[in-house]
């Protein structure tokens, strides 16, 4: 079989600690964030070098073998969810900071370095690395990459992709590549912005240059509350509306506010019907005018009270109640399906009546956290699996982000489609852009080796046939109702 | 029907036509595409059967001010757009050197301008994408939402491809508030010196909007709300005074921004070369310029995108052999500090790939792979692209 094959060559090449056979060590890679659908890989290997990835890939590629990196397994969607008869590619062995220009303000990392970590690196020298995933003190950066990870700023800062250089890529032919690099508009096309994002189906990055940011001279922060969600889009919407463009935009509704009290016990109002966390950063004078500009919105839209952080300690007591949020949702249920929708910002009000109603009808509680400032929702489906909710409550999930889709949003902002998400893909795609997706992936990935089974909507997950490619019919109706 | 304006060009009014131009009735004529023409000397010579003209696929399809997005057709001259978006104190956060370009072609060559130090390039504006490949299929990427991460993100892989992949026919893109006032501050200092005032200017947490050097002229562009702006103009020249500089405002500083981008954008019968390193290495970038050009016989003037590291040479003198010695000879220097050199404008002469790309990128046969892969007949603009793509 393929995979003995591959381990036979693999022995040869990398040191014995690098390749896990025992059955109990493989289970401990049986699945990533999403945690629904474990399946345990026929090999997994740790190297340690570009050349050790790659010998693998290329072994892989000889015998017909799937392959699927995974960094610290921290994603959502599955994207890291290994191949039953595959080798599983851990990268958490590569994890050297190889360099850092100051000046340039430029780092050069491998893939199993930490989100946090490249910031710990360079704080000393005023710098950060922008992206802020929840999960930053544990993910890796590669992750970060295949998933073009966003965060809490990426509203103002932008997204792996906007902060990610250059690239040394395995391909999935199991060549080294190097793609874009630190010096701006490398010739040639943008095969890192194609890779950033691609959810490890078009090779393995094995070496990342960032770009860090000089931190802001001053940041602030608030806490504003509202009798109900509606009125705090309100806000978020006047904010927007007047060109303001916060640093974050945060909001929650009365069942997270509670979680995340009971959690981290700042003193946020638990008999508040919503709370928006808003930050302003940049130079202090022209923090301190949007800032008064944001304080007037809000009371303007109706808030009830609101508290403005006094110092940093606060600031980051009030940051640490909404990143504990998720986490927090236990003390309110056994267990819980995160979503992650996209809606324009304009469509909030509309869309979070939508979810209220859903949730009264159905039964199941909806709890509402999420970044309010790109329109990216992240509502929490509270329920009881020992009581054999899951499916149900799964259901619940996926109407939720069909009703995103309905309202011109996306099926995802940040958590990647991986397997989660690849049958809804044609809620957002037609055939026939899937078909082009399908031929850019083929170009880097003729075998169909790397990652298979993610993004793309398969017949074994979804249970229907995607069409094969086919010209586009040419009735106008067609064009009009894709476009 | 298609309307033929001349005999091989095809100029579509809507979707299905442009299709249908891109598809040529399965003739097989090898095409390019485009807009109003500035940057048609962008890479090497292509020698079409056929001309797809975007200029009548005009229009901005939706613009939804408190969403801060807009939909726009390709072929939509930048400044209609932008003229249409000021209507509700917002813009598209890109100005490049071409004032009559259209969108499409801006996206297509990924041109930028001083201010891409703040807000990037269409690259980083462009939420969702239409394309037409030669073979006829329609297909987008993206979406209407600013945070979108489903499925590949084939705009990225678009802009600036310099329509060798297909046609783009729309874009959906991201605003931004027009900024309240702005603010330039000039100041004379050579090559060294300006590289230093700009590291720190990086290393401060001033936000500067850009920074352009040319003719020993630093200009620094400001913007935002007003008290911001006065506030930061004021420790951005107590950062010149510690650098032994004086700096001089202008409330728009007009004069000075035309100036710079002339020297990006060039003339007419003007080579045009431009050079990418790392910020720090201006005074190589520009110390090499100054040799080469001397050696070679060449004349030019160096316009530079200091923070980003990008460098114009516009050479306005000498005959091809002499501006062809010189572009060897500076992207040799720039190659030894780690930079790179593309050649935009040119004398006709100038037209092999080698002399407008330079070496072939390390990832080139990936990129041959997508070219293969998404025009399988290779009919847009074969010849134009790196590696002869």
């Amino acid at each position: 079989m393929g995979v003995e094959a591959v381990r036979a060559e693999l022995v040869r090449t990398l040191p014995d600690d690098a390749i896990v056979t025992h059955p109990a060590q493989l289970r401990t890679y049986e699945c990533d964030g999403l945690t629904g659908h474990p399946v345990v890989p026929a090999l997994a290997v740790l190297p340690a070098t570009a050349e050790q990835v790659a010998a693998v890939v290329r072994s892989c590629h000889r015998h017909g073998v799937p392959f699927v990196a995974r960094g610290a397994g921290t994603g959502l969607s599955g994207g890291a969810q290994p191949h039953a008869d595959g080798v599983l590619i851990v990268l958490a062995r590569m994890r050297r900071i190889l360099d850092i220009d100051v000046a340039n303000q430029r780092v050069v990392v491998e893939p199993g370095v930490t989100n946090a970590e490249i910031t710990r690196a360079v704080a000393a020298h005023h710098l950060y690395y922008a992206p802020d995933p929840s999960s930053q003190i544990v993910c890796t950066i590669g992750g970060n990459v295949a998933e073009n990870a966003g965060g809490v700023h990426c509203l103002k800062y932008g997204f792996t992709t906007n902060h990610v250089l250059g690239l040394q890529l395995v391909t999935p032919t199991g060549a080294i590549v190097e793609v874009g690099g630190p010096v701006a508009d490398t010739p040639g096309y943008d095969l890192r912005g194609v890779l950033v994002g691609s959810e490890g189906t078009l090779g393995i990055v094995t070496r990342i240059t960032v770009r860090v940011c000089r931190t802001p001279q001053t940041a602030k922060t608030l806490v504003a509350y509202f009798d109900s969600p509606a009125h705090a889009g309100e806000a978020v919407a006047a904010i927007t509306g007047e060109g303001i463009i916060p640093a974050g935009v945060e909001m929650m509704d009365n069942l997270a506010i509670r979680a995340s009290e009971a959690d981290a016990q700042v003193g946020l109002d638990i008999d508040a019907g919503a709370a928006l966390l808003v930050e302003a950063d940049g130079p202090a004078a022209e923090v301190d005018a949007e800032f008064d500009r944001v304080l007037a919105l809000c009371r303007d839209a109706g808030a009830t009270h609101i508290r403005v952080a006094a110092d940093a300690t606060e600031r980051a007591q009030l940051w640490k109640a909404r990143k504990a949020a998720f986490a927090a949702m236990g003390r309110l249920s056994p267990d819980y399906f995160v979503q992650d929708g996209v809606i324009p910002r304009t469509k909030l009000g509309e869309v979070l009546g939508r979810v209220a109603a859903l949730s009264e009808e159905t039964g199941f509680r909806v709890a509402n956290v999420f970044h309010a400032g790109d329109g990216n929702l992240h509502p929490l489906v509270l329920y009881d699996a020992s009581k054999g909710e899951s499916e149900a409550a799964g259901e619940v999930a996926v109407r939720i982000v069909n009703m995103c889709v309905e309202a011109g949003g996306s099926i995802t902002g940040e958590h990647g489609v991986g397997t989660d998400k690849a049958c809804s893909m044609p809620k957002m795609f037609s055939e026939e852009d899937l078909a082009v997706m399908q031929r850019l992936r083929h170009a880097l990935d003729p075998a169909g080796l790397c990652n298979p089974g993610k993004v793309f909507p398969t017949p074994r997950l979804c249970g229907e046939r995607p069409g094969p490619y086919r010209p586009h019919p040419l009735e106008a109706a067609g064009l009009a109702e894709r476009l | 029907m298609i309307a033929a304006v001349a005999p091989e060009t095809l100029r579509p009014t809507d979707l299905a036509e442009a299709r249908d131009a891109m598809v040529d009735a399965g003739r097989g004529r090898s095409l390019v595409i485009r807009g109003a023409g500035t940057k048609a000397t962008w890479g090497a010579p292509s020698k079409p059967a056929l001309v797809v003209d975007t200029t009548a696929l005009t229009g901005v399809v939706a613009h939804d001010p408190a969403d801060a997005t807009a939909t726009v057709r390709a072929g939509t001259p930048l400044a209609e757009l932008q003229g249409h978006l000021a209507e509700a104190g917002q813009w598209l956060a890109v100005d490049p050197p071409h004032p009559d370009a259209t969108v499409g072609g801006t996206f297509a060559a990924n041109d930028s301008g001083p201010r891409r130090q703040r807000y990037g390039t269409l690259r980083d504006l462009v939420i969702g994408v239409t394309l037409v490949t030669s073979d006829g299929a329609v297909a987008r990427s993206g979406g209407n939402v600013i945070k979108n991460v489903a499925g590949y993100d084939l705009a990225k892989l678009l802009c600036g491809s310099l329509g060798t992949l297909g046609l783009v026919t729309e874009v959906t893109v991201r605003l931004h508030p027009l900024p309240q006032v702005r603010r330039t501050v000039t100041a004379d200092v050579d090559a060294d010196a300006a590289t230093a005032v700009v590291l720190d200017l990086l290393a401060s947490p001033l936000v500067i909007s850009a920074v352009d050097w040319h003719a020993n002229t630093l200009a620094v562009w400001l913007e935002g709300r007003p008290a911001g702006v006065a506030d930061q103009t004021r420790a951005l020249h107590e950062l010149l005074t510690r650098h032994g500089a004086t700096g001089a405002d202008a409330d728009d500083g007009d004069a000075v921004w035309d100036a710079m981008a002339a020297g990006h954008a060039g003339e007419d019968g003007d080579t045009v070369v431009r050079a990418a390193t790392l910020p720090s290495d201006l005074p190589a970038a520009a110390s090499a310029f100054q040799r080469c050009l001397t050696e070679a016989g060449a004349e030019g003037t160096l316009t530079s995108h200091v923070g980003l590291g990008l460098h114009t040479a516009r050479l306005t003198g000498g005959d091809a052999d002499s501006q062809g010695r010189f572009i060897a000879a500076w992207r040799s220097a720039v190659a030894a500090v780690g930079g790179h050199v593309v050649v935009r404008r040119r004398l006709p002469q100038l037209a092999d790939t080698a002399t407008i790309w330079g070496p072939d990128p390390s990832a080139v046969a990936l990129m041959r792979s997508v070219k293969a892969q998404l025009d399988p007949d290779r009919r847009c603009a074969p010849g134009r692209y790196v590696g002869g793509i």
